[in-house]
């Protein structure tokens, strides 16, 4: 596969604090790539240091061959697109307006409503900025990042703040720039979004990489794969401590009778499910460990968790 | 690159925050000051009521009334009359007494003004008038010539000019100035809120163009903004506009661009457009005041003139008057011009070293 953008040793100061602290990764043409952690992990100013807004405190940056290390340049401008994390676009423009603008601004003639229409926005192509909803503005942010077609997009946390059902949207939405040929970064600090969408992730940390690989490779690689969630009110203190020997049993948080397993083998799985189904459980699923699960595993906490 | 200038115009003139700034506040202005001091403008409705039939009563009367200085009220009876001075429909009374102008003992020798302590100066304007024609009349009854007179001599021009003339041109700078500071100062740092200015600077569009395209559109728009003002001025209230018309537009688009490199400079420093504005508030307000949009400043304490002549404001307006008023040239007076184009070039290296499109 060819390398489309390279990073080599990347650092970011900012006086005595470090942002970022000496990263490499490699991104592939035309996959997904994603940049998972916390808010603070140093992702967005990761990604901004490759869309040259930041200038890097040292190592190397490598876009489509061109070193931007020291600056980017026009030519790789024209070859990307960047979504900004919350970015707002002219507020007395309407959307085809603000499309026609921004193709002046690489200056090329671009078809307004058909990039509208590719995202569903054709119906509010005169309408401005703020009679969009949330879902709707991010679609338009996207749509925005593509009207100089371009081979890299960057997507800044592209379904923060939305509701399930726009964001699955979007999910589709992201696949579909995919399957054009076109390269994808995007930060996120969802999961979910994360292993239904990335080819590869990178987790980071305090400005670091933690891990970096094919997602399922990466989900595989947790020592607990195996997982059952259930529900039972016939678990005695006993039969708990039977099955805290084959695997690691927790309560949900705050529910005295809805149990989660996770085991590093499947032997150990298929021995706990015999004990479990003697109890009738109301609700049983067998299921295998997410991403969230190897997050947790390596940063020791769950997303969202405050450092203690 | 038509395309960024015609969209920074359409949006300004979508944005009804600037569109405030730029025409309705200075024509707010405009009117006010045009009804008050502007033409047909009098000194206040009177009634002359002439109870003598008398030659000379007559010729009080009419003189008052040709004036032109007054709105002269029907009414005849002298009690009528006074109330209505209470409920403010009047602001005087003359009552030329029954014995008026008969050469006679004991005729009546006074002219009695019932006046609105609460309106001075139409009073004063009354009673100085009708004191001018009864010093005439003086001086024909007993057929003497006045020795000692007053003679006015306007040594700044010959040009008949009024108050309004005055304000007009201070209402074209406070134009200039609230539109330009305000629209930058809180146009530049929303837009950098937003961060639009960050998402422009990923696309190859050159920052020089981005600002020229602000700059220039509101220039564009600052010529409307004068035109309306002027023409206003001229047809609507008889202002007077002696100087040469480029020449005025040329000195309005300088004050524009220093006014705007205030903005700029503002929006260097603000971080949130609720700041900008506040800034650009603290700047404009006191500016517009002691700059000398409505009065003569060399009427401040010497101290504080002293201090506020060098206000970016007060030259421009010095050198607008001078031209507007008298059809001078910008550089008869060149401390104006040098401190108006020294503000320019410091605010100008204000924005340069200190304004960013993006916050690193």
């Amino acid at each position: 596969m060819k390398k489309v953008i390279e990073i080599k040793n990347l650092v970011k100061k900012y006086g005595t604090l470090t942002a970022v602290a000496g990263i490499s990764f490699d991104v592939r043409k035309g996959e997904i790539f994603g940049l998972l952690g916390e808010n603070g992990a140093g992702k967005t100013t990761t990604l901004e240091m490759i869309e040259g807004l930041r200038k890097p405190t040292s190592g190397n940056i490598t876009i489509l061959g061109t070193d931007i290390s020291t600056g980017i340049t026009d030519k790789v401008k024209r070859q990307i697109g960047v979504q900004l994390q919350a970015s707002a676009y002219y507020q007395f423009l309407n959307l085809k307006e603000i499309l026609e603008l921004f193709g002046g601004f690489y200056n090329i003639e671009i078809d307004a409503m058909k990039l509208l229409s590719s995202v569903g926005l054709e119906n509010k192509a005169k309408s401005l900025i703020k009679a969009l909803s949330g879902g709707q503005k991010q679609r338009f942010s996207i749509v925005a990042s593509l009207v100089n077609d371009p081979e890299i997009v960057f997507l800044d946390e592209p379904t923060t703040g939305l509701d399930p059902l726009a964001r699955r949207r979007l999910w589709e939405l992201i696949a579909n720039i995919k399957s054009q040929g076109k390269t994808v970064i995007l930060t996120t600090h969802y999961m979910e979004e994360a292993e239904v969408l990335c080819d590869r992730i990178a987790i980071m940390e305090k400005g670091k990489i933690l891990t970096m690989g094919d997602t399922h490779k990466l989900i595989e690689k947790t020592k607990n794969p195996y997982r059952i969630s259930f529900y039972s009110t016939k678990i005695g203190t006993k039969t708990e401590a039977t099955l805290s020997k084959l695997g690691n049993l927790v309560n949900l948080l705050g529910k005295s009778n809805h149990f989660e397993m996770k085991f590093a083998t499947q032997t150990n799985l298929n021995k706990a499910l015999l004990i479990i189904q003697k109890a009738t459980p109301e609700s049983l699923i067998v299921g295998r460990a997410s991403l969230e699960d190897l997050f947790i595993e390596l940063t020791g906490k769950a997303m969202g968790e405050k450092n203690a | 690159m038509l395309k960024l200038l015609f969209a920074d115009i359409k949006m300004m003139l979508r944005n009804r925050q600037a569109l405030f700034w730029m025409l309705m506040f200075p024509l707010m202005f405009t009117f006010i000051f045009g009804f008050f001091f502007g033409k047909n403008t009098t000194a206040g409705t009177i009634a002359v009521i002439n109870q003598s039939q008398t030659e000379l009563a007559q010729k009080v009367e009419t003189s008052i009334k040709d004036s032109g200085l007054f709105v002269i009220s029907d009414e005849k009876n002298v009690e009528t009359a006074k109330s209505l001075i209470k409920k403010n429909k009047l602001s005087n009374v003359v009552v030329i007494p029954e014995s008026f102008g008969i050469f006679a003992p004991d005729s009546a020798k006074k002219i009695v003004v019932y006046f609105d302590p609460g309106n001075s100066q139409a009073n004063a304007t009354l009673t100085g008038f009708i004191d001018q024609i009864l010093t005439g009349i003086n001086f024909s009854v007993q057929k003497a010539t006045p020795i000692y007179t007053v003679s006015q001599e306007n040594v700044g021009s010959s040009n008949a000019l009024s108050y309004f003339d005055f304000v007009l041109a201070g209402i074209l700078g406070l134009a200039l100035m609230n539109s330009s500071i305000m629209g930058i100062a809180i146009g530049m740092t929303k837009y950098r809120q937003d961060q639009i200015l960050k998402r422009i600077t990923t696309t190859p569009v050159k920052t020089w163009w981005f600002i020229f395209g602000e700059v220039a559109s509101r220039l564009m728009l600052n010529i409307v903004q004068i035109s309306i003002i002027l023409i206003i001025g001229k047809y609507v209230f008889d202002a007077h506009i002696y100087g040469n018309l480029f020449i005025i537009y040329i000195m309005a688009m300088l004050g524009a661009i220093l006014f705007q490199l205030i903005g700029f400079s503002i929006a260097s420093f603000a971080k949130t457009t609720e700041a900008a504005e506040g800034m650009a508030t603290a700047i404009t307000i006191p500016m517009m005041f002691l700059g000398g949009v409505f009065f003569p400043i060399d009427s401040l304490p010497k101290w504080l003139y002293s201090a506020v002549q060098f206000l970016p404001l007060a030259p421009l307006l010095r050198i607008m008057r001078s031209v507007i008023l008298e059809g001078n040239s910008p550089f008869v007076n060149p401390i104006n011009i040098t401190l108006l184009l020294s503000w320019i070039v410091i605010c100008a290296l204000i924005s340069i070293f200190r304004f960013r499109l993006t916050e690193e």
